[in-house]
């Protein structure tokens, strides 16, 4: 194969390409020389390589002045090839990697290289979905290295900035009614040379984001971490040499290929997996912005998974519902990226890179779906595209999880993720500073249940291994609120023979503002639904509803040294309303949604954080979990005894099972499941009359079958033919 | 390769073998003959005695039966050609509206029938809760896994089984054997 020195990189990245469809191995190395011929070194190497993007990372976030970034690290740096594919990356944000890589690649495809040219200290961004970014919010920034006037590999980063301008403030952008709405564009840009940004570059922050200080002090520690990589890398190259360091880069990417494709050949099983997912989006009546979004919206967010005979991994969307008004549409290329920190959470790369994904064969969305909007719906916002990427990367835990189990590697098993509800603040804080941006309480969800285990309370997270909710004392620095209680949710891990970890309340009481606005945003949450994730007979995660008291009577509550409120309580009796007084009180609202009034001093807003999902016969759990449970003040009796069939006593203040009754209520609840229950057909029969009459079935619903039949006809007519519907039948909706 | 006892991997499904233990099993190498071993402990935890070929779920299998590749709940109940979604074959319980959800979901905690619908599949022989989906109506079941065995035990695993069988989805074929 030509070296990178006889072609252009667009040259070269065709040769790539050649390469790997002749070899099947990338960049065509059949033969790893450097790995074989000196594996320590190459060990070696890789671990010094990933500990240089590890060291930009902690450089980065400390210079980036942003709690997003200096307290929650929600930030990512990595080492690239010449043609972009990634070698290694930093601890933080994972997801980002798969879209740091394809923005390189795009740099190279239309053209850069020779107008305006690659060059040392040179900067260059993108933020832009239309051209691969995922959200305004996330700058995706690259440097090209050189090494004796040879660009020999790049640095890249992306961190996720408090706020980019758009419509509403923060970076939560699910109200967005269109592109132009999504704030700030960097359109794959050169922003600075000389390792420094232009002026205009700063300049166009400052007059076009809410908190400019903190959005330059992330491009400062976007940039500071660059150039770490740049010198740390140098010292590596005069260390091993640059001939190894090149060698050696190629094939941790064809070597964490052919671990995945190993991994998946020993550990899974040929075949056709399907799963359904569905996600809610309800508007209708709420404060939005344009006329249009004054709509209820329901996405259906299909996965087929084919592992085929050669153990390459196939994947299908076919069925994806039309596009939305709101900020939540995807570009394919962002959620392939998504979709690459999926797969690295489940078949765990041994060095995370660009390799696994070369085994994928993705194909493309459907055109106008909003997992492919452009160009059929140019105008699709993105301002939180991770809302129904992450809620569809959720299937693959569950999808790989099946298919681990069939192996019997149980302890590689693992339902489905909890869903991501955002709490963002915009005002005046008690420094008399306006600020806006996110709590980071989302950064830390209950972790699926395992095979072998329930999953563990608040310490997971699916788009980033940095589970972190931060401390709460910084976040009261920050915003202008106090928090009254932050603990773990009773029953949020689903109801199974292993549940999930449990999710957490965040209580807080706004305090110290003239105003604040607080936006409970989805960046992938349910609150209609519940999600199709009842792996096993378990049933899914509850869904999410928050709270919120405007004008209330906090404040004479604590003047008299009465009891406040601390947590959620119970579903059917909320602790807001049984508490508290208010002039405005939601006690059980549908999010997402920006609360139509400005808060003030003692209002109380208690924002719930999701568990991870169960797997299992609820009768199937150990008696003895849940009477700990019990004991723990993390489940209910109403669930223990009608949802786990367990019978309890109390006679010492502590809970024990009662086996005896526990039996007898286990085999009360299968005879009733047999009674109750109808022979398939039976229901079926019944049920396409139902559908043909689209009986209580919502309009978003029809208005999300409408479309996912009409952009994937294939799709539709699997639909019809199972339920014996005409050749014709659609779904009527009232649009 | 790393190798594991049969006991401690029966532990490991029922939840109870310790942690550094569980750790090792997830840190070291894979053992080539976890699929056999699976197999052997789970037919003998099955009230049947018709070879497993594929554990489908904990709870159902893919048996040959007579020379014939059937579904099947560990307590025997048959659910028919492996090819067909098993689903069709189950007991089905929905809830769809307020009052059957609400004997799960309470209060706030509540899934709105209009927007979903909760499908419980239930074995017709034990009782046991096999699966649960939520669905908005019209969404067919989904077949959870077509697995193509012929590829799996001749390429993967190396032992072609004694006959074959054609890697097809055969579910709506069924469907369309039955009076709308």
């Amino acid at each position: 194969m030509p070296e990178t020195a006889e072609l252009s990189l667009i040259d070269q990245t065709a040769a790539n390409e050649e390469a790997f469809k002749k070899t099947g191995s990338l960049f065509g190395l059949e033969t790893l020389h450097r790995k074989e011929s000196d594996p320590g070194t190459y060990e070696a190497v890789w671990h010094i390589l990933s500990n240089l993007c590890n060291a930009a990372w902690a450089t980065g976030c400390k210079v980036s002045s942003s709690p997003i970034a200096a307290e929650g690290g929600d930030a990512l740096w990595g080492l690239h090839t010449p043609t972009g594919e990634a070698i290694c990356i930093s601890r933080g944000i994972s997801a980002h990697a798969g879209l740091l890589s394809d923005m390189i690649k795009n740099f190279i495809r239309i053209g850069y290289e020779e107008y305006p040219g690659f060059k040392e200290g040179d900067i260059f961004e993108n933020n832009d979905p239309h051209y691969g970014g995922i959200h305004s919010p996330d700058f995706d920034m690259c440097m090209p290295l050189f090494h004796d006037g040879k660009l020999i590999a790049w640095a890249s980063c992306v961190s996720h900035v408090a706020d980019a301008g758009s419509v509403t403030p923060g970076s939560i952008g699910f109200m967005n009614p269109d592109c132009y709405s999504d704030g700030i564009a960097i359109s794959m840009e050169r922003v600075g040379e000389n390792d420094r940004f232009y002026p205009w570059y700063e300049m166009r922050i400052r007059s076009r984001t809410r908190t400019p200080d903190f959005v330059l002090g992330d491009a400062r520690g976007r940039l500071a971490g660059c150039i770490t990589i740049r010198e740390r890398l140098a010292e590596v190259i005069e260390k091993y040499g640059l001939d190894f360091v090149t060698d050696a880069s190629k094939e941790y990417v064809e070597d964490s290929r052919r671990y995945a494709v190993a991994r998946v050949k020993t550990q899974t099983v040929p075949g056709r997996i399907r799963k359904s997912q569905f996600k809610d989006l309800a508007m209708k009546g709420k404060r939005v912005l344009l006329a249009k979004q004054d709509i209820d919206c329901m996405f259906n967010l299909p996965m087929e998974v084919t592992i085929k005979s050669d153990a390459s991994v196939a994947l299908s969307l076919q069925g994806a519902s039309g596009t939305v008004p709101f900020g939540e549409n995807i570009s394919p290329t962002a959620l392939k990226s998504g979709l690459m920190m999926g797969y690295s959470h489940i078949v765990g790369f041994d060095m995370f890179n660009s390799g696994p994904i070369s085994a994928w064969d993705v194909e493309m969305p459907p055109e106008g779906s909003w997992a492919n909007p452009f160009p059929v719906d140019f105008e699709a916002a993105s301002g939180v595209a991770w809302a129904p990427a992450v809620t569809w990367v959720s299937s693959l835990y569950e999808v790989f999880g099946r298919l681990f189990q069939m192996r019997g590697f149980v302890e590689e098993m693992a339902a489905g993720a909890g869903t991501i509800m955002t709490a963002e603040f915009s005002g005046v804080n008690q420094s008399g500073m306006y600020l806006t941006g996110l709590t980071l309480e989302q950064a830390s969800q209950g972790s699926p249940a395992r095979g072998y285990s329930d999953g563990q309370n608040s310490a997971w997270c699916i788009y980033t291994p940095e589970a972190d909710f931060g401390n709460a004392e910084i976040t009261e620095l920050y915003y202008p609120i106090m928090f009254l209680g932050r603990n773990v949710a009773p029953d949020s891990g689903g109801f199974g023979k292993f549940r999930g970890g449990l999710g957490h309340t965040a209580v807080w009481m706004v305090y110290n503002t003239p105003g604040l606005e607080y936006s409970c945003g989805d960046a992938g949450m349910r609150s209609k639904t519940v999600a199709n994730h009842g792996m096993y007979g378990a049933y899914p995660v509850v869904p999410d509803r928050p709270a919120y008291a405007h004008d209330t009577n906090v404040k004479e509550l604590i003047d008299a040294q009465k009891p406040l409120i601390h947590e959620r309580g119970a579903p059917d009796n909320p602790a807001v309303s049984s508490k508290i007084k208010a002039k405005v009180m939601e006690d059980n609202a549908v999010a997402p949604f920006v609360t139509p009034e400005q808060l003030q001093d003692y209002d109380i807003i208690v924002h719930p954080i999701a568990g991870a999902e169960a797997m299992g016969d609820p009768i199937e759990r150990d008696p003895e979990a849940v009477a700990n449970d019990l004991n723990e003040s993390w489940t209910t009796h109403r669930v223990a005894t009608d949802i786990h069939g367990v019978v309890t006593n109390k006679p010492n203040g502590h809970v024990v099972v009662d086996e005896a009754a526990t039996t007898a209520k286990r085999q009360e609840i299968r005879d009733t499941r047999k009674a109750q229950a109808l022979p398939f057909k039976e229901w079926w029969t019944a049920e396409r009359t139902r559908i043909q009459a689209q009986e209580n079935m919502d309009p978003a619903v029809l208005r999300m079958w409408a479309s996912s039949m009409a952009l994937s006809p294939d799709y539709a007519v699997e639909l019809r033919t199972f339920w014996k519907l005409p050749e014709d039948f659609v779904f009527e909706t009232q649009d | 390769m790393a190798e594991f006892d049969k006991a401690d991997i029966e532990k490991l499904i029922d939840g109870v073998l310790p942690w550094p233990a569980t750790q090792d099993m997830l840190k070291s190498p894979k053992d080539t003959n976890r699929f056999d071993k699976y197999v052997e402990i789970m037919q003998a935890r099955v009230d049947f005695s018709d070879p497993i070929l594929l554990p489908l779920t904990p709870n159902l299998f893919i048996v040959s039966e007579g020379g014939n590749r059937v579904v099947k709940c560990r307590c025997g109940q048959g659910f028919g050609d492996y090819r067909v979604n098993w689903k069709i074959s189950a007991l089905i319980r929905v809830r769809d509206d307020e009052a059957s959800i609400s004997e799960v979901y309470v209060g706030r905690e509540m899934p709105d029938p209009k927007w979903m619908q909760i499908r419980e599949y239930i074995c017709a022989g034990c009782g046991s809760q096999l699966e649960v989906e939520a669905m908005p109506r019209g969404c067919p079941p989904d077949f959870d896994f077509l697995p193509d065995l012929d590829t799996f035990y001749s390429e993967w695993l190396g032992r072609p089984l004694p006959d074959k069988s054609e890697y097809v989805d055969k579910t709506l074929d069924a469907i369309a054997e039955w009076q709308a």
